[in-house]
């Protein structure tokens, strides 16, 4: 397994095991796996994840950067011998004699020509580190704000938009069910697309309208857009 | 029925050894897959191919079996067939997870995974990983799929902290089949019309062709063509990565709009009523 050889001034303060699978975070305070304590170094100043046979330096937007070989850097795949330069004080990272390291050439530097895998662990550091939460339930968007339909005329109250795929029709399987003489059995469909809500016409002689304006194949659902199915009267409402 | 035009082709690229993406066209099972594997010596093929075997045996049995019962597990926001999607794609990770876990040769092998899946009038699209999935409307694109990368995850969350990523990492996937006992596939259902086209790719494509430029080849030509061009768009410019592209267009749907619906419900009613009193 590699090393991390802390140096101040050409003399050895410390020496860290980097393991697959672990990270190291490098930093001021006590909670880092490396301490550095130097006022030149941040709190957190940077980590080291290991990333499919390689290992991954980021810098953790630290005040004063972090340098490899001299340059300043975000993120850097570290090879054998390269020097880290925190605050004044040197790392070394170095595999150890005979030991499998990543070839440069097929080191996923670039990025582009390597399909890899960020390890669920790290992102989850990564995104933590910037204070939020990436969504934890299977379908949903948590976060994302949920669309719902609330009755301005034809009904009561307000219904949320439940399914991927939503119905609005006569039919007693609609997820939401209106009259209307010329009206559909399906009427209409509302779906939750990546890139928010749309409604979209399905069958029925009387197409649904959006602000007035019939909708003929789908139309993307802005917040407060009035929608009007035969005698029903709805408007779209974003809630978190 | 829904009339689909279909093609789908993949191609090694320029740089590259050997292809690790699958693809998988099917007009009857009404099921489009694209999966671009990963892991070295042989092991990203056999994941790929793994991925879309798997999902497209358990759809066969589906269509086969009709009537067979819910799973327990089905999600209630989504219709029975999305469920059998999602059902089918939570075992083929099972399945690569497995081979992976159980096998030296094969060990952290993964798959992205790209699926659109007609039903009469809409198309479930699912997907892990970064291929992406299309949607041409009316001469509009839209992304069907959601980019399961660092740089793209990051970026709905805070903008401004994923412009700092560096080059290496924004790339990484954040999710992939077979890399964890299970997985979370993002998952939609849209109506569609005729004259809709869905393309699927590996980012061998996305990452050197612009949405908007996959549009104009995919207008003007037939699916197969289309295919073509766009590999040959890739190549043209580096081929860095496998290239795989799937079109379908729909040429018809089953969809029978008012008046004929109402004929026939009108129609019905009046037999009804003779047989009733005469």
């Amino acid at each position: 397994m590699p090393t991390l050889t802390l140096k101040f001034k050409d003399n050895v303060v410390g020496e860290y095991t980097l393991a697959p699978g672990k990270s190291v975070t490098i930093g001021r305070m006590e909670a880092n796996d490396v301490v550095i304590e130097n006022l030149a170094v941040s709190g957190h100043h940077a980590k080291i994840d290991s990333v499919g046979n390689g290992y991954l330096l980021t810098d953790l937007q630290s005040k004063n950067g972090s340098f490899v070989n001299s340059d300043p850097v975000n993120s850097h795949w570290l090879q054998h011998d390269d020097e880290i330069l925190i605050g004044k004080h040197v790392l070394v990272f170095a595999y150890a004699e005979g030991e499998e390291q990543p070839a440069p050439a097929s080191a996923p530097a670039g990025g582009l020509d390597q399909t890899m895998v960020m390890d669920t662990g790290q992102y989850r550091k990564m995104v933590e580190k910037i204070g939020k939460k990436p969504s934890d339930s299977t379908q949903d968007m948590a976060g994302e704000p949920t669309g719902v339909l609330s009755y301005l005329g034809g009904g009561e109250g307000e219904v949320v938009i439940d399914k991927k795929l939503f119905k609005i029709g006569k039919s007693a399987s609609s997820d939401m069910i209106v009259s209307g003489l010329l009206v559909g059995q399906t009427s209409a469909t509302i779906s939750k697309r990546p890139n928010g809500y749309s409604l979209s016409y399905v069958e029925g002689i009387a197409k649904p309208k959006v602000n007035g304006s019939a909708v003929r194949e789908s139309v993307m659902l802005k917040e407060f857009d009035v929608i009007d199915i035969g005698s029903t009267k709805l408007q779209f409402v974003l809630k978190s | 029925m829904i009339v689909v035009e279909s093609a789908g082709i993949t191609d090694v690229g320029r740089k590259r050894k050997s292809n690790e993406d699958s693809l998988f066209v099917d007009d009857d099972l009404g099921l489009y897959m694209v999966a671009d594997g990963m892991g070295g010596h042989r092991a990203g093929e056999v994941a790929s191919e793994l991925v879309v075997e798997t999902i497209q045996a358990y759809i066969t049995q589906i269509h086969r079996n009709s009537s067979r019962a819910e799973s327990e597990t089905a999600d209630s926001a989504l219709s029975k067939e999305a469920n059998h999607l999602l059902a089918s794609i939570h075992l083929a990770n099972k399945g690569v997870h497995q081979i992976a876990q159980s096998n030296d040769a094969y060990r952290g092998m993964g798959s992205t995974v790209s699926a659109a899946y007609l039903t009469d009038q809409t198309v479930i699209a699912a997907n892990v990983g970064d291929s992406p999935i299309y949607l041409i409307h009316d001469s509009t694109i839209e992304l069907l799929s959601v980019t399961h990368n660092v740089v793209t995850e990051q970026a709905a969350i805070d903008p401004d902290a994923a412009d700092k990523l560096g080059e290496d990492v924004k790339f990484l996937l954040t999710r992939a089949m077979g890399v964890e006992e299970s997985v979370r596939p993002d998952i939609c259902e849209v109506p569609i019309f005729r004259d809709d086209v869905l393309v699927i790719s590996s980012d061998g494509l996305s990452d050197l062709a612009s949405p908007e430029e996959i549009l104009d080849v995919v207008e003007e030509q037939s699916s197969a063509t289309a295919c073509q061009k766009l590999i040959e768009m890739a190549n043209g410019r580096g081929g860095h990565d496998n290239v795989t592209v799937v079109v379908l267009r729909i040429k018809d749907t089953k969809k029978r709009g008012g008046i004929t619906k109402l004929r026939t419900r009108v129609a019905r009613r009046i037999i009804h009523f003779l047989e009733k009193y005469i």
